[in-house]
């Protein structure tokens, strides 16, 4: 018992800690989400009477086709998360195998671009999709595959460091023997690097989709097709008016549009956590 | 790579082209009229066109809705002429940055199209003395108590204050006066004036130019009915809006400034629509608050389109018409800014209590003015600033009221050449 | 699973995908060019040479893991910020914001002055008997008739035209009228300017409606020069992106202007103008130390959490799942609500506490707030990433410390904690970057304040340089893109530079040698 409290004490006191940091803001969303005033300030902490008009709103009100746009946010999160995963894993085994010309700078640059202010570069962005736009409105400005292309410029970014970081782990025995056995660099990529980097794969795929689908700022310029908008986009129109904000549908939206990610992590909790590396070496 | 491969390789991109002719669509239509507006707007006009397209013969009319007017505005910003809308219905307060970038196209309207409007509306579109819109809706704010707790309306603003301080804990008060509807720079201007100082001041339908408001009066009277005998806020007028609505609608606040696009809310609660000006320092006075319009503008993209001609037509078919005023703001509901509209029957009466209280104070709301800085900041952040620094910083209310009123002289002796 | 990619389906798919992109990038090129967007053609060829260059021989195998990403990378991170840079060098601006041709086409626009009286007139479109666009015009006031084309004017009797209820003449002998739908079809009609007396043309206004124009500016192509026609005023390029009138003040300008080329002069903007120097140092200090104590403060505790929970123990999955929870809300939603708990008036803190602060009044609480709400948002990222890398820590290591009889403390600072920032240390200076630039937080949460508006300041207590700039550049009304570029240009270079001086500090660079 001694030790039991030694040792796990103070992991469930700080866990819980957090998880009361993290979830105080949260009830309040939900607070919102319940009340039927406009706004997010505090009348009282418990709710005087619990009204689910805002969610009932959100699905039965013809100017919010709110399954729509959750379809719509899957599919682009999803597209974008799996294409970023193939773009970024393949760089980073590039990056952390293969020998060439250009290594060190290309890394640098990639780490050193981040840091351009992206608000700024949105200006850009949109001039860009402009013209596409005016020699294929398919994929031009106004659409889904437009933003998703645009979205997939990001790919190489960040989520290379990340991988990298976690190929350079995987030992490099592995793949010589597979060099040994007469396998291409391409082959090794696909047959032993990828099944062992599952749980990496699934935490940049789990971060790119999050992000994805909560990112608003190119999607609003984007998605202006009532019926094309993702779920961050749609709820923009509750708190982004001339005069007026209107809290209570987007509390509500925004803790619907939640739910889906926490599921997703959930499922893929197993791969995230479980070190798929280490066992791999003695297997 | 031998020429096998070549041969499949050709064969597979031939029949993948043979594809994508298919696909790739055509440029958008020669007579098609594009409207960009926003969340509350757009779905309106929608409405309104689908049931009654044909306001400009020969010509489709295509709305696009943004999921809100901070993102229209964003778009319409970057927009450089390929994607741009043939018409824009915005704020009247992108005219100046607008027509002074060459994105909006002037409109010369008969004297018999003028005549459906008063012409101060036509103030707020114009810049450099030429017209870049249609008068569409008017924005403004009222004030509204709440009966349940104030029995009579209030005649000046002391009358308020001392409800408040007379009711303040039997009633659980959390503050007297609020603003719910607009913001503090914006909803807030009455409070402003009631209290004695305005940004600008109109003279027969003219700015008069020579106007300052007075300094010392103005402290004098956030001294007497705003801050307490130690110079701290008495808690009748929060510095933010912040959570005012909720607190009115539960009965903390009994006075607030509402906009006329979420009365609905207030009658759906049970409010009666008692509408009125802010009461002034003096009874019988009233605090000015802005009437302005938002517009119906024509864009510098509808000549390149080449409908320009269509979308003057449809400004002045429907846009400047009783019968397309009225089937819009129907739906909209708020005032229509056309005469003939404004009378209509199918016009709410709350709308034309808004309209009324209105025509009691209000001022119309110049863009070159308010959003100028060179007196160091804009209206629209100085006046949000003089509540926090007197009201929660405890500053000297004479001291910040001086800075005030030199800053707002000079963004309008400098906006002077943008009228 | 080998067979799938050694072998000829493999082969075969590869052939089949590249096939079809080749395809619709051809098709893209070809559109592009013949919507003359003649960079973004290049673009798309090169970019099927590369593909099929790269895929179709050996000549480099890393590039085939490359290429893809390169792609995308260089369409949508690349482009802008070059865009940007090369926007930074122009005066790019409200007022100087199209090209010049499309800006003097607009100010000629502009230069048609309505004649003194406002005259307008219903008219019909049609054509006339030579077969030419004209106007049917109803002067009603004055009861006389005409049809106007480009350079004649023939009157036409009221005993001769058909008239409405209104006065309004409908048809004329020789004028035929083109239907409404018609027109709409075909605009060359729109933009011809009618006949009417001397310098005075009719201009149509809308279908129905004409009104009587002068053309009071005329540009002249080969020497430069705008000149007013009714005044004889004459306006010159003055080398800032506006028509200047010559020997006129400053601001004797026609407009719209255009985005005209200034060199450095954005540049020098940032040393020589006052409201922009002076607070940029305080600004920049602040940020630095927000974006480090935010990754420092959010590492922490995601390491700490994820160090916490690295066990089997009950209830492990539901402190997951609560704690994945910031991080799953939409960013916006979540500081919106921190913001409306931190206000004074009705906030949720101020309810706790019982107390009655300004909290986002005051320099310092401020700066506390935000840091406080910016790890909220930030240590749920550091938990997962660390949870990963923790287990990518291979087990022997940290057993055999344990047999060398290591204590876990000892373990944590020798063995575990090094390891773990040299695979993470990208990612810390990914994260302070991406701090360094948090705009979303600061404008959301304060909005940059507190701020001593009234007595001009423009910098707030917890403004950082992005915020900042987009202060002073996207303020309402007036936005000044051509200055914003070049603030993002100084501050991508300043944190590019400290980024690059971390990176080499740490080891992680030498793991590419």
């Amino acid at each position: 018992m001694n030790k039991w409290l030694r040792e796990n004490a103070w992991r469930h006191a700080f866990a819980i800690f957090m998880c009361l940091f993290s979830l105080f803001p949260l009830y309040l969303v939900v607070l919102s989400s319940v009340k039927t005033g406009g706004s997010l300030a505090l009348t009282s902490f418990v709710p005087h009477e619990i009204s689910f008009s805002n969610y009932q709103f959100l699905f039965h009100s013809p100017k919010t086709p709110y399954l729509l746009w959750v379809k719509n946010s899957m599919i682009i999160a999803s597209t974008v998360a799996i294409c970023s995963v193939v773009i970024g894993a393949s760089s980073a085994f590039a990056f952390s195998r293969l020998r060439f010309k250009g290594k060190k700078f290309g890394i640098q640059l990639l780490l050193l671009v981040q840091m351009f202010p992206a608000v700024l570069a949105l200006s850009a962005i949109y001039v860009i999709m402009e013209r596409v736009y005016a020699f294929a409105p398919k994929i031009g400005l106004g659409t889904q595959a437009g933003l998703i292309l645009v979205y997939l410029g990001g790919a190489l970014g960040v989520n290379v460091w990340l991988l990298k970081g976690f190929v350079d782990t995987i030992p490099a025995e592995l793949d010589e023997a597979a060099k040994i056995d007469g396998a291409s660099p391409v082959q090794i990529f696909w047959m032993i690097f990828l099944p062992l980097a599952t749980p990496v794969l699934a935490v940049v795929c789990l971060l790119t989709f999050i992000g994805t689908f909560n990112e608003f700022i190119l999607a609003r310029l984007f998605l202006v097709e009532m019926n094309g908008r993702t779920v961050a986009v749609g709820l923009q129109q509750f708190v982004g008016g001339q005069y007026s904000t209107n809290w209570g549908p987007f509390a509500a939206g925004s803790i619907l549009a939640s739910i889906p990610i926490v599921i997703i992590f959930l499922s893929l909790q197993k791969y995230i956590i479980n070190g798929l590396t280490a066992g791999s070496v003695k297997g | 790579m031998n020429r096998k491969r070549l041969g499949v390789l050709g064969a597979l991109t031939a029949a993948a082209l043979a594809v994508t002719v298919a696909v790739v669509p055509g440029a958008h239509a020669a007579n098609e009229i594009v409207i960009w507006a926003d969340e509350t707007r757009g779905p309106h006009l929608t409405s309104v066109f689908a049931a009654k397209g044909d306001w400009v013969p020969g010509y489709t009319i295509k709305v696009v809705t943004f999921s809100s007017y901070d993102a229209l505005g964003a778009a319409f910003d970057k927009t450089s002429g390929t994607t741009g809308p043939d018409i824009l219905v915005a704020g009247n307060d992108w005219v100046v940055a607008s027509a002074k970038s060459g994105k909006l196209a002037p409109v010369t309207l008969t004297a018999g199209q003028k005549s459906h409007f008063t012409p101060s509306q036509f103030y707020d579109l114009s810049y450099q003395g030429k017209l870049y819109g249609i008068p569409v809706d008017i924005n403004n704010v009222s004030m509204i108590y709440n009966t349940k707790l104030v029995k009579t309306a209030p005649t000046s603003f002391g009358d308020m204050v001392n409800f408040y301080k007379a009711n303040k804990t039997a009633l659980g008060l959390k503050a007297g006066l609020c603003i719910s509807g607009g913001g503090m720079a914006w909803g807030g201007l009455s409070v402003f004036s009631a209290l004695g100082a305005n940004p600008y001041q109109m003279y027969n339908g003219r700015p008069n130019y020579h106007y300052t408001f007075d300094p010392a009066v103005f402290a004098s009277n956030v001294k007497t009915y705003l801050l307490d005998a130690n110079g701290k806020s008495n808690g009748f007028y929060p510095a933010t809006d912040t959570g005012c609505m909720d607190n009115f609608l539960a009965g903390t606040v009994p006075y607030s400034v509402i906009g006329n696009w979420h009365w609905k809310t207030f009658v759906d609660k049970g409010f009666a629509m008692n509408l009125m000006p802010v009461p002034g320092a003096k009874a019988g006075t009233y605090g000015q608050m802005f009437g302005s319009v938002s517009g119906a503008f024509l864009t510098a993209y509808a000549e390149k389109h080449g409908v320009a001609v269509g979308a003057k037509s449809l400004l002045v078919n429907f846009f400047a018409s009783t019968a397309g005023q009225v089937a819009y703001e129907a739906l909209e509901g708020r005032p229509p800014a056309e005469k003939g509209a404004q009378s209509s029957p199918l016009v709410s009466d709350a709308q034309k209590g808004f309209g009324q209280a209105a025509g009691l104070s209000s001022m119309p709301q110049i863009g070159a003015f308010l959003g100028n800085n060179s007196g160091g900041a804009n209206y629209w952040d100085s006046s949000g600033a003089y509540w926090t620094a007197v009201l929660v910083n405890g500053k000297d209310p004479l001291v910040e009221a001086k800075k005030l009123s030199k800053m707002w002289a000079k963004n309008v002796a400098a906006g002077k050449g943008d009228l | 699973m080998s067979g799938f990619v050694r072998g000829k389906f493999a082969f075969g798919l590869k052939l089949v995908l590249l096939a079809i992109t080749t395809a619709v990038l051809a098709l893209l090129t070809e559109s592009a060019y013949a919507q003359k967007e003649y960079l973004i053609g290049t673009f798309i060829l090169i970019a099927i040479l590369a593909l099929n260059f790269t895929y179709l021989t050996k000549y480099s195998i890393p590039l085939k893991f490359f290429v893809p990403g390169i792609l995308f990378f260089f369409a949508f991170v690349i482009a802008p910020i070059l865009y940007t840079g090369t926007m930074s060098v122009y005066k790019y601006q409200t007022g100087n914001y199209l090209s010049k041709p499309a800006a003097i086409e607009q100010v000629l626009i502009l230069g048609a002055q309505p004649d003194a009286a406002g005259t307008t007139f219903d008219i019909v479109v049609g054509k006339n008997s030579a077969n030419q666009y004209a106007i049917l015009v109803s002067d009603i006031t004055n009861n006389k008739y005409f049809i106007s084309a480009k350079t004649s004017r023939t009157p036409v009797p009221v005993s001769e035209v058909k008239l409405n209820a209104d006065k309004v003449a409908i048809s004329a002998p020789g004028f035929k009228p083109i239907s409404l739908n018609v027109l709409a079809s075909n605009n060359s009609y729109a933009n011809i300017r009618y006949f009417y007396e001397g310098k005075y043309y009719i201009s149509i206004e809308s279908e129905t409606v004409g009104a009587v124009f002068t053309q009071g500016l005329s540009y002249s192509e080969s020497t430069g020069i705008m000149t007013n026609l009714l005044t004889g005023d004459k306006y010159k390029d003055n080398g800032k992106g506006n028509f200047a009138k010559i020997g006129g003040t400053r601001d004797q300008i026609l407009s719209p202007g255009w985005r005209a080329p200034v060199w450095f002069q954005n540049y020098t903007r940032l040393v020589t103008d006052n409201r922009i120097r002076t607070p940029l140092i305080g600004v920049f200090i602040w940020t630095i130390f927000f974006a480090g104590f935010s990754v420092l403060s959010t590492f922490a505790f995601g390491l700490l959490l994820a160090m916490a929970l690295n066990r089997r123990m009950r209830g492990r999955k539901v402190y997951r799942s609560i704690l994945i929870l910031p991080y799953a809300m939409p960013s916006i939603m979540s500081i919106l609500i921190w913001a409306g708990m931190f206000d004074s008036q009705f906030g949720a803190i101020n309810s706790i506490l019982h107390t009655n602060i300004a909290w986002f009044s005051d320099a310092s609480l401020a700066r506390g707030a935000v840091l406080l709400v910016n790890l909220w948002l930030g240590f749920p990222y550091f938990y997962l990433i660390c949870s990963g890398a923790l287990q990518a820590i291979p087990s022997e290591l940290l057993e055999a410390a344990a047999i060398d009889g290591a204590n876990p403390r000892q373990v944590f600072r020798k063995i575990t904690l090094p390891l773990l920032l040299q695979i993470l240390s990208p990612l810390l200076i990914a994260s302070f970057a991406f701090n360094f630039n948090n705009f979303n937080l600061i404008y959301l949460l304060t909005g940059g304040g507190p701020r001593d508006t009234l007595d001009g300041h423009v910098a707030g207590a917890t403004d950082i340089l992005i915020s900042y700039t987009y202060q002073i550049a996207f303020g309402k009304n007036i936005q000044d893109f051509g200055l914003a570029s070049a603030i993002s240009v100084l501050i991508f270079i300043l944190i590019g530079s400290i980024s690059i001086f971390g990176l080499r500090r740490t080891k992680v660079l030498e793991t590419f040698e």
